[in-house]
């Protein structure tokens, strides 16, 4: 525990993989980058076609690569390009995020946020927080492939 | 009390009559007192069907097979395939026509009600150093015949501990029926042994499942068990998935490997994460998976976490009704959201 | 070299195995498995439900790590398994038997050095069966015995309060020496009372394969029989049968890779299981053993007749082990009887 606390304090940097819906949250990632809105450069952007695409396996996935935390980011509920995607999503997301927590991963580590086109400030935030978050939590090595 | 000659003279005269292709049933197996699942074809095989507390076994997996093998030989059948469905056998046969896996046509259910107890759970049996050589239901106890002669437990004390919270013992869809409907009969409450497992805190649960996952051997009898794992191509197989001549070898190389064939803790736990995930709202908890898993991991537990979150959240039930929607293909405007940011 | 061991002596012989690392049977998750002793061995058990080929052949096993950095070769590092000396106690007589059969395998054409690398430093101490434990126990069926020391470098047998250790290898021998004064002399009354223990064991009722020198001939001539797929009809087709085996070793090589750029990874065997759809598939989508009732036919005529002409010997042990933990009855001593039974 020791070791990985050391770890925490000196030079750990968050991994985020950020799984980010087409229509909305990519374009708001975009919009906080030609505003020129600082940002931590911790998440690694996937763009994805809809929220409700993600499968579950890619959340996993990331986290079996040693990813430090997960974001599923996507249209405001209403706003979903096709229609309904994002509830959908809203509802497998809501199993995953408690089926790590009941087998005792961080919750921290996974995290959904709805982002418009238009709120690339909002999208700043989210990530700023996230990585606030994740900070205390240390390295993600319980999915992690190769721990034994 | 269910009549075992009622099940056979059922299971007689339909084939007899020409009436169904089959009867998915319980016979004696080979090993000691245990019963295993047959197909029988014929009149006069009907007297080999049994119905005892080793009849564990959900039959609707061979449903699943049937369809499968009838696909692959390209044969077309124009009679049903009955099928002997317990409560939790037949809510999975109503998952399957809702997947519409098959239609109600081509099956015919035989149901019989578990009444006062459930099924036995050999290792509650083992536990009490009972090597017992028969066994019978009894009302609300089993009987067992042993070297000492017959022992009378009650159920409750051996019984599955998916029996003990079950709430739904009679299968409500069914052809005819066969015992009485005792629904509401549930000897504990539902979810009884996951709240109990979830008054651990998160480190607690952590180590746990940490050991759990370790363990897994991927022999992958959770999976070939569940009649909700039909799918032809599994994440777990990568050469099941569908090769043809056009295929080129780039294709095949760069396909994407989700869990790797070595069987260490990240790719066990990436495996039965993905499976629970792919079974929440399908599964009718019939703990096959955990009865079949020879190093004992509870995977009950996953399964019944997913099945309260879809209950208390969404208000869904799976196994309720073959026109209705699958969980995770609908949704409703109330769904929980305030977890996201 | 024969010896008395007093059952609470037990501990102090492990004790005194300081260079060794010891595993015994453990009471765990409701099951009897091969852990690491911490000092304290309680042989109580009946068969373990994992064999202990895995200290030799482990389920998973690094053969070397590969890099490839842009513009220059690939580095390969080979990795040898590094075993630490280990002694494993309560071993079955089919289990050592079992090690007999994957020995002769794995040092056949070809020796396998990282097989090896591990046998060579596992020692068995064998636990003779004084009645059968369980119902699908079938050793003597197949050429094996409950008292056999086939395989094991010790092998004790139960006399009530005291065992009767005998060694069998000089590695044996090595384990009792360093024993030293936890042994005691065997009195004439021992070797009596070990004599009858084992006549007894002989005589205990177990299940049968009928006609057993028949079935490899038998077996050849019903290659085709329908009888494979009425009996596979229940098979759901999981591994648990041939991964539980104390002598299946099909495997498989695969490249895991931990990096993609540069490219890392690991090229790594794994256990492989004829049960599974895919054990066979080829790279066409051509699969030759199409169905459940080829892969049990793969299955046990491996074990009784393919293994039986290489060999000389059946391959299967009588541990029952894949009868015991079929969720759905497939049962090799019925499987076996039923198809040889049809042949002339």
């Amino acid at each position: 525990m020791s070791e990985q606390q050391a770890e925490v304090t000196t030079d750990y940097e968050p991994r985020i993989v950020a799984f980010l819906c087409k229509w909305c949250s990519s374009a708001g990632s975009d919009l906080a980058g030609v505003s020129r809105i600082q940002y931590p450069s911790n998440a690694t952007p996937i763009t994805v076609p809809c929220t409700g695409s993600i499968s579950p396996n890619y959340i996993l996935s990331a986290l079996k690569k040693g990813a430090d935390g997960v974001l599923v980011s996507g249209c405001h509920i209403g706003d979903c390009h096709y229609i309904e995607g994002n509830f959908l999503a809203r509802r497998k997301i809501h199993l995953v995020k408690e089926l790590l927590g009941f087998v005792g991963i961080e919750q921290d580590r996974f995290r959904m946020s709805w982002v418009s086109a238009a709120e690339g400030a909002k999208y700043s935030q989210v990530i700023k927080d996230f990585v606030e978050d994740l900070r205390p939590l240390g390295p993600q090595t319980k999915v992690k492939a190769g721990r034994s | 009390m269910i009549n075992l000659q009622d099940m056979r003279d059922t299971a007689r005269n339909m084939l007899a009559k020409n009436e169904v292709r089959g009867v998915i049933g319980y016979r004696r197996s080979t090993n000691g007192m245990l019963a295993e699942p047959v197909v029988i074809t014929k009149p006069e095989q009907a007297d080999e069907l049994i119905w005892d507390p080793t009849c564990f076994h959900n039959l609707s997996l061979y449903l699943v097979e049937d369809r499968k093998f009838l696909a692959h030989t390209r044969a077309k059948a124009d009679l049903p395939i009955a099928i002997i469905a317990k409560g939790c056998d037949a809510r999975s046969t109503v998952v399957l026509m809702q997947e519409n896996y098959f239609e109600r046509k081509d099956v015919y259910i035989i149901g019989v009600s578990c009444e006062g107890t459930g099924v036995l759970d050999e290792r509650k049996l083992v536990k009490k150093g009972i090597r017992a050589t028969n066994s019978a239901f009894d009302g609300d106890d089993f009987v067992f015949t042993t070297e000492q002669g017959e022992q009378r437990i009650p159920a409750r004390e051996v019984m599955a501990d998916r029996c003990l919270e079950c709430r739904e013992c009679f299968p409500k869809e069914h052809n005819i029926v066969l015992g009485e409907d005792k629904t509401g009969r549930q000897l504990d409450a539902p979810f009884t042994a996951l709240k109990r497992f979830e008054e651990l805190d998160p480190a607690a649960r952590w180590e746990f499942w940490d050991h759990q996952f370790e363990r897994c051997i991927r022999c992958f009898a959770c999976r070939s068990v569940c009649p909700m794992c039909y799918c032809d191509e599994c994440i777990v197989d990568s050469t099941s998935f569908p090769v043809t001549g056009q295929t080129t070898a780039d294709e095949k190389a760069n396909r994407v490997k989700w869990i790797e064939r070595s069987a260490t803790r990240a790719e066990n736990m990436t495996y039965h994460m993905t499976r629970v995930l792919h079974l929440a709202g399908r599964c009718i908890d019939c703990n096959e998976c955990e009865r079949v898993c020879p190093v004992n991991i509870p995977l009950r537990l996953l399964n019944n976490k997913m099945e309260r979150e879809a209950r208390e959240q969404f208000g869904y039930e799976p196994g309720a009704s073959i026109g209705g929607p699958s969980l995770t293909a609908s949704f409703l405007d109330t769904d929980p959201g305030k977890f996201i940011r | 070299m024969e010896k008395i061991l007093a059952k609470n002596k037990l501990d102090d012989w492990v004790a005194a195995l300081s260079d060794w690392q010891v595993s015994a049977p453990i009471m765990e998750d409701d099951i009897w498995s091969y852990k690491a002793s911490k000092g304290k061995v309680q042989l109580e058990h009946s068969n373990t439900v994992q064999p202990p080929k895995g200290f030799s052949f482990p389920q998973r096993e690094v053969f070397f790590s590969f890099e490839q950095i842009k513009g220059q070769p690939p580095r390969l590092t080979p990795i040898q398994p590094k075993a630490a000396r280990h002694a494993v106690f309560g071993v079955r007589p089919c289990d050592g038997a079992g090690a007999v059969r994957m020995d002769t395998v794995f040092n056949d054409q070809f020796q396998d050095n990282y097989y090896q690398a591990r046998r060579s430093n596992v020692a068995y101490v064998g636990l003779a069966c004084n009645k059968p434990q369980g119902i699908n126990c079938f050793c003597q069926s197949v050429g094996g015995s409950p008292v056999s020391s086939q395989g094991m470098d010790v092998l004790m047998t139960d006399l009530g309060d005291r065992y009767y250790v005998a060694a069998v290898t000089e590695t044996g021998k090595a384990l009792m020496t360093a024993g030293g004064k936890v042994f005691g002399e065997p009195s004439a009354d021992d070797k009596k009372k070990l004599k009858q223990t084992h006549a007894d064991a002989l005589a205990q009722p177990q299940r049968a394969i009928n006609n057993v020198d028949a079935v490899p001939a038998k077996l050849k001539a019903s290659f085709d029989s329908p009888l494979w797929e009425e009996l596979a009809r229940a098979c759901i087709g999981c591994g648990a049968c041939t991964f539980l085996c104390p002598t299946c070793h099909c495997f498989d090589i695969n490249d895991e890779n931990t990096s993609s750029s540069p490219l890392r990874g690991n090229r790594v065997r794994t256990w492989d299981n004829c049960q599974f759809p895919d054990f066979t598939m080829h790279t066409s989508g051509h699969n030759p053993r199409e169905n459940q009732g080829a892969r049990l036919r793969q299955r046990v005529n491996h074990k009784f007749q393919y293994f039986h002409e290489n060999f000389g010997m059946s391959q299967c042990t009588g541990c029952g082990r894949c009868i015991t933990e079929c969720s759905v009855g497939v049962d090799i001593v019925n499987v076996v009887n039923k198809v040889t039974e049809h042949v002339g």
